[in-house]
């Protein structure tokens, strides 16, 4: 019999170092020259050197590493998928194993908070210059934080109650406490950074109010928040939920999700349908089916993700592609699938159907006239340059929907281009 | 922004950007190597020890000394002063002094005799050195007219300290040899020959291994080996307990201490400092991990001075010292019995082994429960609380005062890593 594991839906799925375990853990890292694991992280977070830290017994410094060099490393410490970048790239595979790195990254962060450190502070000189960030998510969040290192007053608006993007609104707290993601916005309020919660940029204030307000640059990291619903029939039932409103529900409403003791089935193969799945289980739900129309080899989710998902008892069916949602008296009874073979069908019932069939951009052409793909994502050049001069542009909104970590790298260089366009209007202002 | 503290030391008149040396040998053995250690944060060398006599090394030459599976818990080495020409070595020191004027370059020498010590001497502030720093600690020299067997000699230190400052004005650090019963009968001999500072220790003779398949010692030199230096983590120990010695002798005093031995973090140097050493230095450490290690020597101190409100490092000097005191004068009126958490113990019983195969049999074992229970044998002595493998699961608990003895306040620690 499988050992099925049961757990609350904000308790931390996986436990976390204490010094000594930390120390033990950072004795197995061969320390390496040039580290690998350094340069496989898009973020340059330099694990390679907060684990020199941890092992040379200065958690300090590792706390200083991480938090300087990505501003959000706290998230990042819990969501990166690090088999995919400093753990796959770690020497010590060579060996057994790699080094533990994300959860050596939480342990340091978690000693931030302990010792009650404050590493970021605002930087002696200003610029007088004011910049604005759209959205709050981890794109917006680093670019932010590195404007304000360089001088800049930075204004983040947040269409949202509370900043953190899909880190707030997304991720299960299970995977992702809240208290990770505020240390991160505390550490970025640190800077100076200020931020206009509850303002919608586009709706509540317009791009154009903003510049005559003396914004002399703006950051989009919208992210991809457009509700997505497969075009079938019976979509419009009641408990048939697109991914990403379903997720928030259920953050806001610390897990009140109606679903104890109900069936939910989960439509996709993603890390958002992972999520969506593990919330429904965690916040009380008896069954818990993911349908994903292809194989599991060609699902894009995260396979850390999906075997936590089949930890807590989700089965995940592959290859079935749903064709309606069917209801009576206005709500969902089941949904009807097809076999990818052609011959086979399903009808599965269920209380709740959650779909996680991708996301998309909201459309970002009230904010500005702005040029964009074909699924409406930002189209950008090299540090997130869009076809205005005073727009960038980077993180989901403009790569279509990638990592935590990918998006704090974009919103890196984002600035850096924001710092350098900003620095020659000065100076040819100046002559 | 990353916290640096001001961690700048005068070290005899000398003054130091930090306490941290390259100790003398193959870490600071020739100008690019110095070059790089300086870019990386070290505040001076004691060069590789130069003599007239020029070494002729075996090979291989180390060794190291692990438990359960964590090598260079010690190292051992079998190689002498510098193989390089004489000239050549003051030739590096030159042009580094050059290159970096505000790093500190320490000479360390060594003489057969008298005329050799003043000439190296002399060589050596020619080249422009800060310091100068005698090596009478060598323990495998091929000639027993330098090393340590020059170093248990207080009569040839006397002599030899007083041809070197015969001939200089620079200040002269003697360096001593651990293999010794009694450090401070030399390190007197040495300030009576005109040394200002003290510098101890060097390597402990040794042997990490024997070889069962060559029925010799480690390392393995055709077929044979010898008793060799022994250095690293592992020396630690010893070394600041001759650092507590020299520091608390009356005759020694304003005499300036320079401690070497297993240094590897800010909380090894912390420990050096607390015992009055002003200058420290690193060998082992670097041989194994790099000069970057230089970063977290530097950041962990700033941090632990910023948290506990010290504003120099000379502050924290030999903070330690007057609670270091003959065991004779120890507070034995009382025992601290251990605290089980139950909630953090896993149920391994290594508490019980320990207790009852290696002290008092005071634990008994809950077998249903697996758990420790702790029975009225305990007498405090807390090896239950070095052994358990599970942090903060085994603390101090009640203190109990032993019968008829006079009940007082106690200083207690509570707080284990
Ligand atoms: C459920 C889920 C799970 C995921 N799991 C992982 C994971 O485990 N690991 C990983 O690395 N990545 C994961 N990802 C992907 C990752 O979260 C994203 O790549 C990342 O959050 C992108 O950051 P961002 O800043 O571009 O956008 P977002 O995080 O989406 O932030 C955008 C913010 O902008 C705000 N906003 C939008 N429009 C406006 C406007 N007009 N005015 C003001 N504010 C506005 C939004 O409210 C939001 O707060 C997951 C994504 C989802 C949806
Ligand atoms: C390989 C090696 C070579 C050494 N050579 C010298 C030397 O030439 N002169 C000297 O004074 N000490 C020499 N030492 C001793 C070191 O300077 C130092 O005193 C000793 O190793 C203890 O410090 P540590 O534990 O940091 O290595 C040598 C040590 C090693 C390991
Ligand atoms: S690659 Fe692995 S072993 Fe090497 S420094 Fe990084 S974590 Fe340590
Ligand atoms: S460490 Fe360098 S010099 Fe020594 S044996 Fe290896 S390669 Fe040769
Ligand atoms: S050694 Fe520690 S963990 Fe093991 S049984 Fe004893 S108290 Fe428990």
């Amino acid at each position: 019999m499988s050992k099925v594991a049961k757990a609350r839906y904000a308790a931390a799925a996986v436990p976390g170092f204490t010094h000594r375990t930390a120390m033990e853990e950072a004795a197995r890292c061969l320390l390496c020259h040039d580290a690998p694991c350094s340069a496989a992280c898009p973020a340059g977070t330099d694990p390679g050197r907060f684990i020199r830290s941890i092992r040379f017994r200065n958690p300090k410094g590792a706390a200083e590493t991480v938090r300087e060099n990505n501003v959000i490393g706290g998230s990042c410490a819990w969501v990166c998928p690090y088999d995919n970048f400093c753990e796959e790239a770690c020497s010590r595979c060579g060996i057994d194993r790699p080094i533990e790195i994300g959860r050596l990254q939480r342990y340091v962060v978690e000693q931030e908070q302990v010792q009650k450190m404050k590493i970021l502070k605002p930087p002696a000189k200003k610029k007088g210059v004011k910049v604005a960030c759209v959205g709050a998510g981890p794109a917006s969040l680093a670019c932010a934080a590195e404007l304000a290192k360089a001088g800049y007053a930075v204004t983040i608006f947040e269409a949202e109650e509370k900043a953190g993007g899909v880190l707030t609104y997304g991720i299960t707290p299970a995977r992702l406490p809240q208290g990770v993601v505020d240390q991160d916005v505390a550490a970025i309020r640190g800077l100076g950074v200020r931020f206009a919660l509850h303002t919608r940029v586009g709706a509540d204030i317009s791009l154009d109010a903003l510049r005559e307000q003396g914004f002399a640059a703006f950051f989009l990291g919208a992210g991809l928040w457009k509700a997505q619903l497969p075009d079938i029939e019976g979509t419009d039932l009641a408990g048939v939920y697109a991914a990403s409103g379903f997720l928030k529900t259920a953050r806001e409403s610390r897990g009140r999700t109606g679903l104890a003791g109900k069936r939910a089935v989960v439509v996709g193969g993603g890390d958002v349908a992972m999520d969506c799945a593990t919330t429904a289980k965690l916040t009380g739900a008896a069954h818990v089916a993911v349908y994903y129309r292809r194989t599991l080899e060609e699902a894009p989710a995260n396979m850390r993700e999906i075997q936590y998902a089949l930890s807590l008892g989700i089965s995940i069916v592959t290859n079935f592609a749903p064709v309606r949602c069917v209801g009576a008296d206005g709500k969902l009874q089941y949904v009807e699938f097809k076999g990818r073979d052609g011959n086979s069908s399903a009808q599965v019932a269920a209380d709740a159907a959650v779909f996680a069939i991708g996301q998309a951009p909201q459309d970002m052409r009230q904010l500005a006239d702005l040029s964009l793909t074909e699924k409406g994502t930002v189209k950008t050049r090299s540090g997130g340059k869009t076809n205005l001069p005073d727009v960038f542009a980077a993180g989901d909104v403009a790569n279509g929907g990638k990592t935590v970590v990918e998006a704090v790298a974009e919103g890196k260089k984002a600035a850096a281009a924001i710092c350098k366009r900003l620095d020659a209007l000065h100076e040819g202002r100046g002559k | 922004m990353a916290l640096r503290k001001d961690l700048s030391i005068d070290y005899l008149g000398v003054k130091c950007e930090n306490p941290f040396f390259l100790s003398s040998s193959p870490v600071g053995g020739n100008y690019d190597m110095v070059a790089k250690s300086y870019e990386a944060g070290w505040a001076g060398v004691f060069f590789k020890t130069v003599g007239i006599f020029v070494a002729d090394e075996c090979s291989p030459r180390f060794d190291n000394n692990g438990k359960e599976g964590l090598p260079w818990v010690g190292f051992k080495n079998m190689e002498q002063i510098s193989d390089k020409p004489t000239e050549l070595n003051f030739e590096y020191m030159a042009r580094l002094k050059r290159d970096y004027p505000d790093k500190v370059l320490v000479s360390t020498i060594m003489g057969s005799d008298e005329d050799e010590w003043k000439q190296l001497a002399k060589m050596s502030e020619q080249a422009g050195a800060d310091l100068i720093e005698g090596n009478f600690s060598c323990p495998q020299m091929t000639s027993h007219a330098m090393g340590s067997d020059v170093g248990s000699s207080p009569d040839l230190v006397k002599r030899y300290c007083e041809a070197v400052t015969s001939v200089t004005k620079l200040p002269f650090i003697a360096k001593m040899t651990p293999n010794i019963t009694n450090m401070n009968i030399p390190a007197r001999a040495a300030v009576q020959g005109g040394a200002k500072g003290i510098s101890a220790i060097n390597t402990i003779k040794s042997i990490t291994h024997i070889d069962p398949e060559h029925m010799t010692a480690m390392p393995v030199v055709d077929g044979k080996s010898s008793i060799s230096g022994y250095s690293g983590a592992a020396i630690r120990p010893i070394a600041l307990r001759f650092a507590a010695q020299l520091a608390q002798d009356e005759e020694l005093k304003g005499v300036e201490l320079s401690g070497i031995g297993g240094i590897e973090t800010w909380r090894d140097a912390l420990e050096f400092l607390l015992l009055g050493c002003r200058n420290l230095q690193v060998t082992t450490a670097i041989m194994q991990y790099g000069y970057r290690i230089v970063e977290d020597l530097i950041s962990g101190l700033s941090h632990f001075m910023d948290e506990r409100g010290y504003g120099r490092v000379e502050e924290l000097l030999g903070r330690a010292l007057p609670n270091i005191i003959p065991a004779e004068e120890l507070n034995r009126d009382f025992r601290i019995l251990p605290a089980f958490d139950y909630r953090k113990c896993v149920g391994c019983g290594r508490c019980y082994v320990s207790c009852f195969d290696g002290a008092h049999q005071a634990i008994d074992w809950d077998e249903k429960k697996r758990r420790p229970v702790l029975n009225d044998n305990c007498v405090g002595c807390h090896l239950c609380l070095n052994v358990c493998p599970v942090q903060a699961c085994v603390t101090p608990g009640e203190l109990r005062f032993k019968e008829g003895r006079q009940q007082g306040p106690v200083t207690m620690k509570t707080q284990y890593e």
